[in-house]
């Protein structure tokens, strides 16, 4: 039992203490038991403050230390490594949560907020005076990084892997690499296009011996944690031998009779069962769809490298680390949402940008001639009602920067824009400024009367009551209407289920701490980049990636990384071996030994993850999990009431 | 008299320690490196430091900043310099740099100084307080702010009249006249330039009244009113001290304005006058607040939601460019507008105007540079080479750029790309070993 | 204000250190109130929670025991619901051989952004422990 507590409870400014009386807290809590010190302090954070704790530590030879302050997501390991620097063990410190559960929850009620502080300050102190000094387990990490995604965030995050000398496995679902740049055109602010990026990034990986990529490949299964991931990837055939002659294959293309929707193109084009996204795709060979390839044989018999006799392959992987960069989808709109699927000239900002891009000369749908395009923008962003309340980020630069490469390409095009109030923040305002001095038409809709659009005597007309124009009703026949859609998260989730990686309110995967901990996860070890984590433009991306990949490599590069050794313990004289826990484990972690005449249960600590899942199943109440003994928690229960 | 000192090499040269420069030399620091992080204030923490809470998630941006701050300055890795300049930067060849360090007196021994304010105390002359947006007053010895790092006692040489009394009373006899101007040379394999951005200066656009008018204050002058370590305990309006009651926010001062020079958009200020706007309809239930904008851009993770749920309490949003703003006898402000929704000008009535000043470039960096061009790009912000795929390289090998230095950003996207500078840097650094 | 304390019953709440403690502190983060005599406990898992505790916090005086369980997102397993759900029918047992109502434990999965969730359920907890602990 600890009879040396110092405890430290935080104004955080003005966050706590403007309704928790932390004065009365510290008065109530200083003649506690085992409570040597208990102070007050304006930002217990602040580097003044750290400095008086190692002082206090040290001076008073304290032997546990409390702060009542904000969450421990936020400053936990901040204090640990306080206690650290004054030679006390960090594992002696427990930290109470009064700002997100206290002051800020009950900021309604004054009176009620210091009472709770109070207690929760004293189940605090009650736990820290069971607390003992541990040590953290210690685990070898294996270098390397499987980074799940090849789209541009995951191929710059193998970049600048592979140039720390960690080797990297770059998992791609799809058959070709490059992700959804791939199929953008010229894009903001560079003017390069998707496939010039895509191609740049792609020479530059595959010279990298320690960079591996897989096409066609998905994780379909994950055991072990972080330093030592050990994941099982499936690859699927392309029943397309390496080496293949271009002239036969395109013959074996054209032979083939399945005709389908092509998504590279979303579904503006065909494609055959034997197909290439674009011409210089990556890898630079086709890929037989197999789930819909009849099997006529016709390609097998132009091209000697067809090779139906592939199999699926299952690899094995380790590594230490693995980096998200599963991307997004576009959002889809619903049918009649704004036409979509009804009225038939109406498309979304994607086929948009794919349409000029296979255009030449003259901007074509369905065989006629574009000249009016309307642009809607906010297409499932921005939802009053519905599931997308947010800002999808790039869609206002990505339509204008697309309205005016159709001005440029085509002769004769007007551009009506129908917006909900234009973001094209930062430096991409001159892009907006741009389109307007060339004449586009900018409208802004009320949030509450969006734009209609409508079929009448067989012209498509948008109609908008403006704003920009003192709500005058406004009218405008379109040759096409394009949505300016958002970007969703992946609808397929299956990867990050794997992981169980946790989702923020939009449903994009969550990091810790938007400012503190921006591309970590509460899934130790794993880290998101670029548009899984929210909609980002290609430099964010690159950005996010970039920090993810430094992230990452910080787990890895000291070779030993320190996990926390919070394990379950039996007590010896009350186990008598029944398995119950050992069927509760959900890793493998209780085996059984013999002690002199007694059969017990054995804890492996490398292997234990610290759940507690077998200490209620336990009939005779003999495991207990460090630092959450029954001795604390029933000690901080009556410390609350 | 400036002494020379020549001193030993390291890996990193960070210049600029606020937000995205800390963020980075921890990144690298945290790798092995040995990191020099060059501030030219008198303590660490950037902007971010002095601002009330922070956008989407109301953390108190003190919560955020003290303890990274923290870790700055006992890293073992990271050597900190405050009150520093660097003077020049020739590289030598690759990835070898030398740079020349200036370093300003403060006529203070940090080590020895325990921030116990009895020099302030007893100065006297009293200046405006800088790190307050000059709402207050300060003394010429003084500690800038409550949660600075360095927690270390200055001396303002230029407004100070050397009466000594600090001396007097200083306990640990820790003020020294004699410092002087020191001049340092280093040796270094990368640089990253983290040097920030300058707030726009209403003073170049009178019609607005600012410095004509008290009422009319910037953004970080409020910033400071809600800020933890505020100076009044309260917001007031500077005129007569009276608490506000009528509040109206002028977005976009200073940017989207080429007849100002700033065509572009300062990307934080929608955000940062609709948080404001939050805590004082907290702080003062019973204030209108309204806020005259052209759009709102409430573009990252969670802003929408964040200005749905301002106007949900209550917050005005009125579509509308500020023609002119005039004062009356009582100190109350008429703007002039135009109302985009109702399309006719009108006038309206506040005791109390902020004006949301933009992003504009800092361009401390960009002469010091001889041996090569450090290229900006139209606004005068640090050119980005590559900056689809490698935002953070510049038009110089191996310098590299973090944060605003860059463009205009809001906090989570400059620690990311604190994150991306860093991870070039540690690359360059070790495919140059 | 005190008669307001009055009038909320007090709840020990299980919560989980990775999915429903942060859904909690962004509760707080969101300003959603319920009421102050509503307290928690961290463990890192729903499925670790000994029945003793659940009973230990009755026999010391609180009114009502939430779970705020990891449901399916727990990082420890899948199988972590059903066990959670194990231990209060066990407790539940244990509650009526002690002529406890069965009802002043409740469990709810509480993913880590179910903040409105979470003051949803531990108000209408809140207000049914008070309806029966009157009558």
């Amino acid at each position: 039992m600890k009879k040396k507590i110092g405890v430290y409870i935080c104004h955080c400014g003005g966050n706590i203490s403007d309704y928790v009386d932390v004065e009365k807290v510290r008065q109530a809590i200083e003649n506690e038991e085992g409570v040597s010190l208990a102070k007050t302090t304006i930002f217990a954070c602040s580097d003044s403050n750290q400095k008086d704790m190692v002082a206090d530590i040290n001076t008073n030879q304290l032997d546990g230390v409390v702060v009542a302050s904000c969450s421990p997501k936020l400053h936990l390991i901040t204090f640990r490594n306080v206690c650290e620097r004054a030679n006390l063990n960090k594992y002696n410190y427990v930290h109470a949560n009064i700002r997100e559960q206290v002051s800020w929850a009950h900021s309604d009620d004054k009176l009620g907020a210091t009472e709770k502080a109070i207690h929760i300050v004293k189940a605090a102190i009650a736990k820290v005076r069971y607390a003992e000094s541990l040590e953290p387990n210690k685990i070898v990490a294996q270098k390397a990084v499987a980074i799940i995604g090849g789209g541009v965030a995951g191929m710059k995050a193998a970049i600048a892997l592979s140039d720390k000398d960690c080797p990297v496995y770059l998992i791609e679902r799809e058959f070709f690499i490059g992700g959804r740049v791939a199929q953008w055109d010229t894009m903001f602010t560079t003017n390069e296009t998707g496939k010039e990026v895509v191609t740049k990034l792609y020479n530059n990986l595959i010279l990298r011996p320690n960079v591996t990529i897989f096409t066609g490949a998905e994780v379909i299964k994950n055991v072990g944690s972080i330093g030592d991931f050990k994941l099982k990837v499936k690859i699927a055939p392309r029943y397309i031998k390496d080496k293949c002659k271009e002239g036969n294959l395109q013959k074996a293309i054209d032979a083939c009779p399945v005709v389908l929707p092509d998504e590279f193109n979303f579904n503006i084009t065909t494609r055959k069962a034997i197909y290439h996204n674009f011409p210089s795709e990556y890898p630079q060979s086709p890929v037989i769809d197999i789930k819909n390839c009849t099997r006529c044989g016709k390609c097998e018999q132009i091209c000697e490298n067809i090779d139906f006799s592939q199999k699926e392959e299952i690899l094995d992987i380790n590594v230490g680390s693995v980096l998200m960069a599963t991307g997004f989808d576009p959002y889809t709109p619903k049918d009649g949402e704004f036409g979509y699927n009804e009225v038939d000239n109406v498309v979304t900002l994607p086929q948009f940008k794919r349409m000029i891009e296979l255009s030449d000369k003259k901007l074509l749908f369905k065989e006629k001639e574009v000249k009016n395009i309307a642009y809607i923008y906010c297409v499932g962003s921005r939802q009053a009602e519905g599931e997308n309340t947010y800002c999808s980020r790039y869609c206002c630069t990505s339509a204008i920067h697309s309205s005016l490469l159709v001005k440029k390409k085509f002769a004769n095009i007007y551009n009506y824009h129908f917006t909900r109030g234009i973001r094209t923040y930062g430096k991409q305002e001159v892009l907006y400024a741009e389109s307007s001095q060339q004449g586009d038409i900018y409208m802004q809709s009320y949030e509450d009367a969006l734009p209609i659009v409508s079929r009448i005597n067989d012209k498509t007309i948008v109609k908008i009551n403006d704003i920009l124009t003192g709500g005058k009703e406004i009218t405008v026949e379109a040759d096409l209407i394009v949505l300016v859609t958002g970007m969703v998260p992946r609808a397929d989730n299956s990867v990050g289920a794997l992981f169980k990686l946790p989702k923020g309110r939009d449903n994009f995967f969550n990091e810790i701490h938007m400012k503190l901990r921006p591309v970590e996860t509460f899934i130790d070890g794993v880290t998101i980049s670029g548009a899984c984590q929210g909609p980002k433009n290609i430099m964010e991306s690159a950005n996010s990636a970039l920090s993810a990949a430094t992230k990452s490599y910080s787990y890895i590069s000291k070779g030993i990384l320190e996990t926390e050794p919070i394990v379950a313990v039996v007590d010896k004289n009350a186990c008598s071996w029944c398995n119950s826990c050992s069927e509760a484990c959900p890793f493998d972690a209780i085996s059984k030994i013999e002690i002199g005449e007694k059969t017990i249960a054995s804890i492996n600590n490398a292997v234990c993850k610290g759940c507690g899942m077998c200490l209620p199943v336990c009939p005779t109440d003999a495991i207990d999990l460090i630092a959450y003994s029954s001795k604390e928690i029933e000690s901080m229960i009556d410390s609350l009431i | 008299m400036i002494s020379k000192q020549k001193i030993t090499s390291f890996d990193a040269l960070i210049i600029g320690g606020g937000i995205a420069g800390g963020e980075a030399a921890l990144n690298i620091a945290n790798t092995g490196y040995k990191v020099l992080l060059i501030e030219k204030d008198l303590s660490i923490g950037g902007k971010m430091i002095l601002l009330s809470k922070v956008f989407p998630t109301l953390d108190c941006a003190a919560c955020i900043t003290t303890p990274k701050v923290s870790e700055i300055s006992r890293h073992p890795n990271i050597t900190l310099f405050t009150s520093c300049e660097v003077s020049k930067i020739n590289k030598i060849d690759e990835n070898n740099f030398e740079a020349t360090i200036i370093k300003k007196p403060r006529y203070v021994v940090i080590e020895d100084c325990t921030a116990c304010q009895l020099c302030e105390q007893a100065c006297p002359v009293s200046v405006p307080d800088e790190y307050q947006f000059n709402l207050v007053g300060r003394k010429a010895a003084f500690i800038p702010f409550s949660i600075a790092s360095p927690k270390a006692a200055a001396i303002d040489i230029e407004n100070c009249i050397l009466c000594g009394a600090c001396e007097k009373v200083c306990p640990t006899n820790c003020i020294d006249f004699t410092q002087d101007t020191e001049e340092y040379q280093v040796h270094i394999n990368t640089v990253i330039l983290a040097t920030g951005f300058k707030l726009f200066d209403p003073l170049l656009m009178p019609r607005y009244g600012y410095g004509l008018y008290k009422n009319v204050i910037t953004s970080m002058q409020m910033e400071r009113e809600l800020a933890p370590t505020r100076p009044f305990n309260t917001i007031l309006r500077p005129s007569d001290g009276k608490v506000p009651d009528k509040i109206a926010y002028v977005l976009c001062t200073g940017s989207r304005d080429a007849s100002i020079g700033n065509p572009i958009c300062s990307q934080i200020c929608c955000m940062y006058s609709i948080k404001q706007s939050q805590l004082l309809m907290g702080a003062l239930p019973m204030a209108d607040v309204t806020i005259y904008y052209i759009n709102i851009r409430s573009f990252g993770k969670g802003f929408e939601e964040f200005y749905q749920q301002a106007k949900g309490m209550g917050v005005n949003f009125v579509k509308g460019k500020i023609g002119k703003i005039s004062e009356k006898e009582n100190g109350n402000l008429i703007l002039r507008y135009e109302d985009i929704n109702e399309n006719r000008v009108k006038e309206a009535e506040h005791d109390m105007v902020v004006l949301s000043v933009g992003v504009l470039p800092n361009q401390d960096a960009t002469k010091l540079f001889k041996t090569d061009e450090l290229k900006l790009d139209p606004y005068k912000f640090i050119h980005q080479v590559d900056s689809l795929l490698s935002p953070a390289k510049t038009s110089i090998d191996g310098v590299f750029v973090a944060g605003t230095a860059s463009g205009p950003m809001d906090i989570p996207d400059s620690i990311l790309f604190a994150g991306s500078a860093s991870s070039e840097a540690i690359s360059y650094l070790i495919q140059h070993k | 204000m005190a008669e307001k304390n009055m009038k909320s019953a007090k709840i020990l709440v299980f919560s989980t250190e990775k999915i429903s403690d942060p859904a909690i502190d962004m509760a707080g983060l969101l300003k959603l109130h319920y009421p102050p005599t509503v307290y928690t406990i961290t463990v890192p898992c729903s499925s670790g929670i000994k029945s003793r505790w659940i009973m230990h916090a009755y026999e010391k005086g609180f009114d009502g025991v939430f779970i705020a369980a990891d449901g399916s997102d727990c990082i420890f397993g899948e199988s972590c619901t059903e066990k959670t759900g194990h231990i209060v029918s066990r407790t539940h047992e244990l509650m009526k051989q002690n002529k406890i109502e069965p009802a002043r434990l409740k469990m709810a999965a509480i993913c880590s952004v179910c903040s409105e969730s979470f003051v949803k359920q531990i108000k209408s907890f809140n207000e049914y422990l008070l309806k029966n602990s009157n009558s």
